[in-house]
């Protein structure tokens, strides 16, 4: 009997349940080693993660804050991978949501029916983001330009012009020299509940995830939309636009980010200022990815970096590591992840017997 | 017993299945050096994989493989290369952004900074064996013949013994084909095996030593070139005496041509269209066939109809209705359906359920609200599974594990329920056994009654079994449409095929 390796053939086959469960365990047991290469006590590292993130209702409310543009980042990147695609210009896409809000809560709100303010900003922040992320859908759709490059090099380009709206023409000029603009209209700042700093963001993140996994099941463009993720030459063969979907989605992707960007500015800061483009982007890439793609499941994997990233800050100020160090933590969770992911990809068979004793057989018999 | 040397190369007994499919049965063949011999058989006979057992690419079921009469067995293609082994594939396999030495130096790692020494040694092996290439050449700027070249180069560099060539002339234009021959002879000449999987009958009589024939994965046939005395002959054995099976042909009242078609002519550019003034119609009531030997237009034609590639000239007309060659691929989708030949990765999703599988095609109908009617598509693929036996695991089961034969069956389900006016089945029953065979066959002799059904296949007894009249193409044309009926076209048939035999 010899055992070998075998690959499972067929995508689109749920993964087995233990491969969640084995990525955690993968990042814990990483993670504990890097604590001990830092000289720390992993079981008193962890304990201060955990105490920081769900130790009181206040950090708890502070890892669902991070949350919010988590899960929107992860349905966006969700959204695109799903067919294929891979937004990787989250974070730009976000900043153009946040400069949107916040040009609507300065400029734009003082001339609008106050009840109109809000959903005038939410409408921005998503248009904002989503006409950033067409750049990279058309020349994907027309020119068949990858769009991981294009989409993460317009990043850049988005950061920039940000800083330089409120480093030059939106600038506060009461701000002391800061960088920043001014504070928007009270009447663009989205309601916060329980008196934490969770804010209106939360419930349009949940309602959108339940939204796209929904539309994905039960609509006709979602069916097109996995069709075309799963087998573009069936879908090509069924009659279905891969432009138009692939140019639609990448739109709905761009206006998730831009919605995160939107509330951050909204619901959190109040003002452009630095500290907007602080990677939710690139994190939403994680997000996805834990959630494997599922709209439902993104909130939960939003929960969970959330916590991590609050649990780290925990870190740096309680035993003073570096403050990269749940950067670190995020990477081993999502190569933990991808790691069980592939091993799940393979089996273990048993071939009957070594081939060249049985040739041999053969040549022995008469 | 004679104490002659043993044979360079011999099978014994191969034997190889996929599934239910027996690719290869029970198959002997023993070849000596410095021999020249040509593989012929329809698709499908078995050649490919016959081949790709010979190559390591696939491993055997059954039998044994000997070298100079030593078993052997081939886990991977490179240990085949390197008992001596090695196949020139159809595709070839270099990487155009490196020259001719760093494509063939390139599966020993690292290339080696003796460069130019490594070319000198290769110059003299190419001219050594009258292989026209330079070796500093980037392979992206050579023609397909240089490039098949490489690939001979490649294979003596690794002193191969025994060189297969899968269909070497397939890429090649006249004089390229001429000169391959001359090479081919000079292989010969230093004492190599050669093997070569061609249709084309007249390349067989022009450098083949021996021929061997295989149908329907057995080797129907082993002769020496110089017993055949036409090329009649080996089309005969090469499609053979087919029996038409006693499929139970209803009889339709055939009607209007549904779809007519004149002059067609593919896109071409600067090269030759795959295929060239077609004409034909097919009727309602009818199936009419369009066969012939693979690569000779069928292919291209058909993904033309179905809208999925455009038409250069000609025109079509479709429910009385006339569209130019422009303006075909735009038309309303309604009113026909495709089957396409790849049903695993065309005509189906295989991550997808039986039920989202039996929507793909006919998203477009009915009304177009925004919501999928799930319980009624549901329903739908319920009472297709049981009207045409589709064993699987139930209808929320993934089309990826139905077997060949029944994932055709849920397509043909779906395409037969969009009511067409026209059926285009394009290779309906490869790959399947006798029984899904037949009941697709029986499946698209019943929608005859409703729909005019264009055929194309390269399997003659499909045609045969279930076509009213048959149009034979060869080299982009249709040679000639005979009547299905009459036993005299039937002999025809094959001869058409193989280029012979028009009116």
């Amino acid at each position: 009997m010899a055992w070998r390796i075998e690959k499972r053939t067929l995508s689109g086959e749920r993964a087995p349940w233990w491969v969640f469960p084995a990525a955690l365990f993968f990042a814990v047991f990483v993670g504990a080693l890097i604590f001990i290469g830092l000289g720390v006590n992993p079981l008193e590292a962890y304990a201060a993660m955990l105490k920081g993130s769900v130790g009181s209702f206040f950090h708890f409310s502070e890892v669902v804050v991070r949350a919010i543009p988590l899960i929107l980042t992860g349905l966006a990147v969700a959204m695109a991978a799903t067919m294929l695609l891979w937004n990787i210009g989250c974070e730009g896409q976000l900043v153009w949501g946040g400069i949107c809000a916040a040009g609507t809560g300065l400029f734009l709100a003082p001339h609008l029916p106050p009840f109109l303010v809000i959903p005038v900003t939410i409408v921005a922040g998503a248009g904002g983001g989503a006409l950033w992320a067409l750049i990279p859908g058309l020349l994907k759709a027309f020119l068949n330009v990858n769009e991981i490059l294009t989409s993460l090099l317009l990043n850049y380009i988005a950061i920039i012009f940000m800083e330089h709206l409120y480093f030059g023409p939106w600038r506060n000029p009461e701000g002391f020299g800061f960088p920043g603009t001014a504070q928007i209209s009270d009447l663009a700042r989205i309601p916060h509940f329980l008196g934490t700093r969770i804010h209106l963001g939360l419930v349009l993140a949940l309602v959108l995830a339940a939204l796209i996994y929904g539309g994905l099941r039960y609509t006709r463009w979602g069916y097109r939309v996995r069709a075309i993720g799963l087998n573009p030459r069936a879908a090509g063969y069924a009659g279905f636009s891969i432009r138009r979907q692939i140019v639609g989605v990448m739109l709905l992707s761009g206006a998730l980010a831009g919605i995160a960007g939107m509330a951050e500015v909204s619901g959190i800061h109040f003002r452009l200022q630095q500290g907007l483009a602080v990677g939710y982007g690139y994190d939403g890439i994680i997000v996805a990815w834990l959630a494997r793609l599922n709209p439902l499941a993104v909130p939960l994997a939003a929960l969970l970096l959330g916590a991590l990233i609050v649990g780290g800050e925990q870190l740096q100020s309680l035993l003073h590591l570096p403050a990269s160090i749940s950067m670190v933590l995020e990477a081993v969770l999502l190569f933990g992840l991808l790691l069980s992911e592939t091993l799940a990809r393979y089996r273990l068979v048993r071939r009957p017997d070594a081939p060249d004793r049985s040739a041999a057989k053969k040549e022995t018999a008469p | 017993m004679t104490a002659s040397p043993p044979p360079a190369l011999a099978l014994d007994n191969i034997s190889k299945r996929f599934g239910d499919v027996v690719a290869n049965q029970a198959i002997s063949w023993s070849l000596q050096a410095g021999r020249i011999y040509a593989l012929l058989g329809e698709n499908g006979a078995g050649k490919s994989t016959l081949m790709s057992i010979l190559s390591g690419r696939y491993q055997p079921d059954e039998g044994t493989i000997r070298l100079n009469g030593r078993p052997v067995r081939f886990q991977s293609p490179a240990q085949a290369l390197e008992q001596g082994v090695g196949m020139v594939y159809q595709r070839f396999m270099l990487v155009e952004p490196l020259t001719v030495t760093e494509n063939i130096l390139l599966r020993r790692g690292p290339v080696s900074l003796a460069r130019s020494r490594e070319s000198r040694a290769l110059r003299e092996l190419a001219e050594r064996y009258g292989l026209a290439v330079n070796p500093d050449a980037t392979v992206r700027d050579l023609s397909m013949g240089e490039r098949q070249r490489v690939e001979i180069l490649k294979l003596l560099h690794r002193q191969a013994d025994i060189l297969i060539f899968d269909e070497p002339t397939a890429v090649l234009t006249q004089t390229e084909s001429e000169s391959l021959f001359a090479i081919l002879r000079r292989l010969k000449t230093e004492g190599k095996t050669v093997i070569f999987i061609t249709h084309k009958l007249e390349e067989v009589m022009a450098v083949a030593d021996d021929i061997a024939v295989m149908r329907r994965g057995r080797m129907v046939s082993q002769l020496a070139a110089d017993k055949v005395r036409s090329q009649h002959d080996l089309a005969r054995l090469m499609v053979g005496r087919e029996v038409i099976l006693n499929v139970d042909k209803p009889p339709v009242t055939i009607g209007a041509p549904v779809l007519t078609v004149r002059g067609l002519t593919g896109p071409g550019g600067t090269a030759r269209p795959s295929f060239r003034n077609i004409n034909f119609d097919v009727r309602q009531g009818e199936v009419f066939t369009l066969t012939g030997v693979a690569g000779n237009g069928q292919e291209d034609l058909v993904a033309a109809l179905a809208g999925i590639t455009s038409l250069a000239e000609g025109s079509v007309t479709f429910k009385a209705r006339r569209y130019s060659a422009a303006g075909w691929r735009n038309r309303p989708a309604a009113g026909m359906a495709y089957i396409p030949e790849d049903r695993d990765r065309v005509g189906s999703i295989a991550a997808f359920t039986l039920v989202e599988n039996f929507l793909l095609t006919r998203l477009a109908e009915g009304k177009q609200s925004p919501l999928l009617n799930w319980p009624q598509v549901a329903d739908e693929t319920a009472n297709a599974v049981k009207r045409f036996a589709i064993r699987g695991s139930g209808i929320q089961g993934l089309a990826g594990h139905l077997s060949g034969g029944n994932l055709q069956k849920l397509i043909l389900a779906r395409e037969f329920s969009r009511k067409p006016d026209l059926l285009i089945a394009e290779q309906p029953t490869q790959g399947l056994d006798v029984q899904a065979t037949e009941d697709v066959w029986q499946a698209l002799l019943r929608q005859r009654e409703t729909s005019a059904i264009l055929l194309v296949t390269g399997d003659l007894k499909e045609a045969l079994s279930l076509s009213d009249r048959i149009g034979v193409m060869f080299r982009g044309e249709i040679l000639d449409i005979v009547s299905a009926r009459d036993t005299a076209d039937i002999d025809r048939i094959k001869l058409l095929m193989a280029g012979l035999g028009a009116r």
